[in-house]
């Protein structure tokens, strides 16, 4: 089953529907007028039958024209020119003494045929206009044929049979349409709204799960291990996962394992690469890139200061996540994350005494997080000397300017985490 | 819960919110059509359902009409009393087999309808024997013709077309029967082809209905499909990127701050190790929640929260994950519809298994505008067209509608 048409379809198709069942009864009443008049031909029954069969292969013809194209000009030609072949078809067949008036089968065909024309343009009313002058004309056609060869006239009992079903058919299609039965149940609606909720909680699913997976694990290991020194191996496999908790889109699929060792150079963005071309490269990939203003994007590749300032102090950098996700930022807020993290990586050049650092990257709950982590000495952040002015205004004012958030963890000898939070959109 | 239950609940859920594929949309491989509107377009054959009713009312005034015009041809008064009694029954049966309250109209009843109308023709025949002077004005190709006509809504094109030639085949013998007796003296072939032309037209108008309709749907549902496909993803993308709040989205603002702090501190407290654990229980209990509800609950609790219709899901299986993304609209538009315009006071919808079968049972405690049963069984037709079966029972208090599904469908 499908849903069906939504109400603004229903219209055109329904209408086109009906229209190609009056082809498809025309043309058989057509089909079998030629039938009938080769057959009393070919029988010696009535010589008239060839010509007759010829010109009724002419009306076929056109309508097979009105069928195709169903323009008003091929309407109207339709309907002129068989007009003009149900008054010769009178002619001829009322010549002949085998029926008493215009009243018959043989004639009816082509009365029918003309009746059925569809004609140009959607929607009951124009149906009915043209199956009336379609009726109208035939009728005539037949009146005009009988005074030319002084037969008795009588009106198609089967065209007006057909013409009435068309229009009871027709009147009903129009008006139960208007009462909108489709739009009462709110089936597509309905259908949306279902569809979209069941894919929310597949995402939220499969996002607490994998929220799941990565992070339980450390939180029994820290509740399990209760008060004391931080294990070592805790430790890094915090450092590990936290990149992905924080650069992860939580219910796509993950990615495949890219080819032992490639991993992490694919996550990583040395400080020496050029920056422009490191962004650059993970375009294609990038999910927020459908939000992104073509501006923003064009004008200001993500972290472009950040990692020119890594670059210039000779700290490498590692990347988890999606650059890309800084374009869900504009202008403002995007340079203000830049400088704040190229104030860190120059501060983790600087104090730290690593030549390494990590950057993760995230989004999610309407916010961007990059987090700045190092292994280096650390420090006291109840003590930060006077000299670390960087530290309150180079990073948290600025970032506490566009609506954001800064936080900070650090152990002398263990290492720095430094994670900043900026609001999506505008500042 | 386990790793592996917990898996194949997520990869239901995952099959359940995927888009229906073109070849998923059964009716339209290898360039044929198999479906009817009523499969295809469900609320348009419910909305065209009065039509049968005249149908069957213009073939019934039709036979009357022409029967005493023809009057002077009967020989048999009983037989042309007999043969509209065939056309009434027939008539009567396509009306009422086509209500949505009977929905789906199948082919057997086709082959009914036609069998009780070819059988009107052969009482007309009868009635007339020997002294039918113009088969122009004998009802049974008519009424034959109309019937098929108006059922063109319920019926596939294929099979509109094998009733009409079968039809058309009964009536040639008739007229071959009673070819010696026709005033005109043309041929009998001609006879056959001139007294078979109205069931012809009128069974190729069906078919050709028939096929436009479904043909021109499927079209649109691989449109729709498309648009369908490419809406997720951005919707997908658009959920990674949302600001609403979520169980999630607020667990990992506090599970993230606090991990970074564990991994940068030389030593752990007894308050760490506690907030470790009240974290990870947390997480178990959003997992176990995000399990245990489904797409129903977030329905419900979106009416619940935006009108004054009290909706409850009792689903302990989670079984509104199972159902196909048809049913599941049919059973979202009833609810909302129910909980739509003060329709229903209090709304429910229990889960249970029997067997091989589910059974969803709507129940609604009527407010006040009455929801009437001509409206419910738009909804029953539908949901019957969707492959579960429907049951609906009201009353001015309150509206019980029962869907059933085989499992694993």
């Amino acid at each position: 089953m499908t849903l069906g048409l939504p109400g603004d379809l229903a219209r055109a198709t329904l209408s086109r529907s009906l229209a190609r069942a009056g082809h498809a009864a025309a043309f058989v009443a057509l089909g079998i007028a030629i039938v009938l008049a080769l057959l009393v031909a070919a029988t010696g029954y009535s010589p008239a039958g060839w010509s007759a069969a010829g010109l009724v292969t002419g009306m076929a013809a056109l309508l097979f024209l009105v069928a195709r194209y169903p323009t008003v000009l091929f309407t109207t030609v339709y309907l002129v020119v068989g007009t003009g072949i149900v008054f010769a078809i009178t002619t001829l067949v009322m010549n002949t003494d085998v029926f008493e008036s215009t009243n018959n089968v043989v004639l009816a065909l082509p009365c029918l045929a003309l009746m059925l024309v569809g004609g140009a343009g959607a929607g009951s009313v124009n149906a009915i206009v043209w199956a009336t002058l379609g009726y109208a004309l035939g009728e005539g056609a037949l009146l005009l044929g009988a005074l030319t060869v002084g037969a008795e006239f009588m009106p198609s009992f089967a065209a007006t049979a057909a013409f009435v079903i068309l229009v009871v058919v027709r009147s009903f299609d129009g008006l139960s349409r208007r009462r909108n039965a489709r739009g009462t149940t709110g089936l597509h609606d309905a259908g949306r709204q279902s569809h979209e909720l069941a894919i929310r909680r597949e995402y939220e699913l499969l996002a607490i799960a994998r929220l799941h997976d990565t992070a339980l694990g450390h939180l029994i290991a820290i509740s399990a291990a209760g008060s004391g020194p931080v294990d070592e191996r805790l430790r890094s496999g915090i450092r590990e996962d936290l990149g992905l908790i924080i650069g992860r889109d939580w219910a796509t699929e993950p990615e495949p394992e890219p080819a032992p060792g490639a991993a992490r150079e694919q996550a990583s963005a040395p400080a020496n690469a050029p920056a422009p071309a490191n962004a650059s490269a993970r375009e294609p990939a990038a999910p927020a890139a459908a939000h992104a203003p073509a501006t923003v994007r064009d004008t200001y590749p993500p972290l472009r200061h950040a990692l020119a300032a890594a670059r210039n102090v000779g700290l490498e950098v590692r990347i988890t996540g999606d650059l890309d996700v800084l374009h869900a930022l504009d202008l403002t807020r995007a340079r203000a994350v830049d400088e704040a993290v190229a104030q860190c990586l120059v501060n983790v050049a600087r104090h730290a005494q690593v030549a390494e650092a990590d950057v993760a990257l995230g989004i999610g709950g309407g916010e961007v997080t990059v987090a700045v982590m190092d292994t280096g000495v650390g420090f006291d952040v109840h003590d930060v000397p006077l000299d670390r002015i960087g530290l309150r205004t180079s990073i948290r004012a600025r970032i506490e300017q566009v609506q954001g958030s800064v936080r900070l963890w650090s152990t002398k000898g263990i290492g720095t985490t430094i994670v900043i939070t900026v609001p999506e959109g505008d500042a | 819960m386990n790793a592996s239950e917990t898996g194949e609940r997520m990869s239901r859920r995952e099959r359940m919110t995927r888009p229906r594929t073109i070849p998923e949309a059964h009716g339209l491989s290898g360039g044929s059509i198999r479906l009817t509107q009523q499969e295809a377009d469900p609320i348009g054959a419910i909305t065209v359902s009065p039509i049968v009713a005249v149908g069957a009312i213009l073939a019934l005034v039709l036979s009357i009409g022409l029967t005493i015009a023809h009057w002077g041809e009967v020989s048999s008064p009983l037989a042309a009393v007999l043969a509209i009694l065939f056309v009434a029954g027939a008539g009567f049966a396509a009306a009422r087999w086509a209500s949505p309250a009977r929905a789906p109209f199948t082919a057997d009843r086709l082959w009914f309808v036609v069998t009780l109308a070819v059988g009107a023709t052969i009482a007309e025949y009868v009635s007339t024997i020997g002294a039918n002077r113009y088969l122009y004005d004998d009802f049974g190709p008519l009424v034959v013709g109309m019937l098929i006509l108006s059922l063109a809504p319920y019926c596939t094109w294929k099979s509109l077309v094998a009733v009409g030639l079968v039809a058309s085949a009964v009536l040639s013998i008739l007229i071959v029967g009673g070819s010696a007796y026709v005033v005109t003296g043309a041929p009998t072939l001609a006879l056959v082809v001139v007294g078979a032309a109205p069931l012809l037209s009128m069974s190729a108008a069906a078919a050709a209905y028939s096929y436009s309709v479904v043909f021109e749907t499927l079209a649109w549902h691989r449109e729709a499909n498309r648009a369908v496909l490419q809406h997720d993803a951005e919707l997908r993308s658009g959920l990674a990127h949302s600001g609403a709040p979520s169980g999630v989205s607020v667990l990992r603002r506090e599970v993230l701050p606090f991990l970074a702090g564990v991994m940068t501190a030389d030593r752990v407290s007894l308050a760490d190790a506690d907030r470790a654990r009240e974290l990870a229980e947390a997480l178990r209990r959003e997992l176990r929640a995000g399990i245990e509800s489904t797409w129903l609950d977030d329905l419900a609790a979106r009416l619940s929260a935006t009108s004054d219709v009290s909706t409850t899901v009792v689903d302990p299986m989670g079984a509104a994950v199972d159902l196909r993304e048809d049913q599941r609209s049919v059973l979202a538009a009833l609810i909302l519809w129910l909980g739509d315009a003060g329709r229903a006071r209090s709304i429910r919808a229990s889960f249970t298994t029997v067997g091989d079968h589910g059974c969803i049972v709507v129940d609604a405690e009527l407010g006040d505008q009455v929801a009437t049963k001509r409206e419910i069984d738009r909804f029953v037709a539908v949901a019957r067209a969707a492959a579960l079966g429907a049951e609906a029972q009201s009353t001015h208090e309150q509206v019980r509608v029962q869907l059933t599904y085989r499992l694993g469908d």
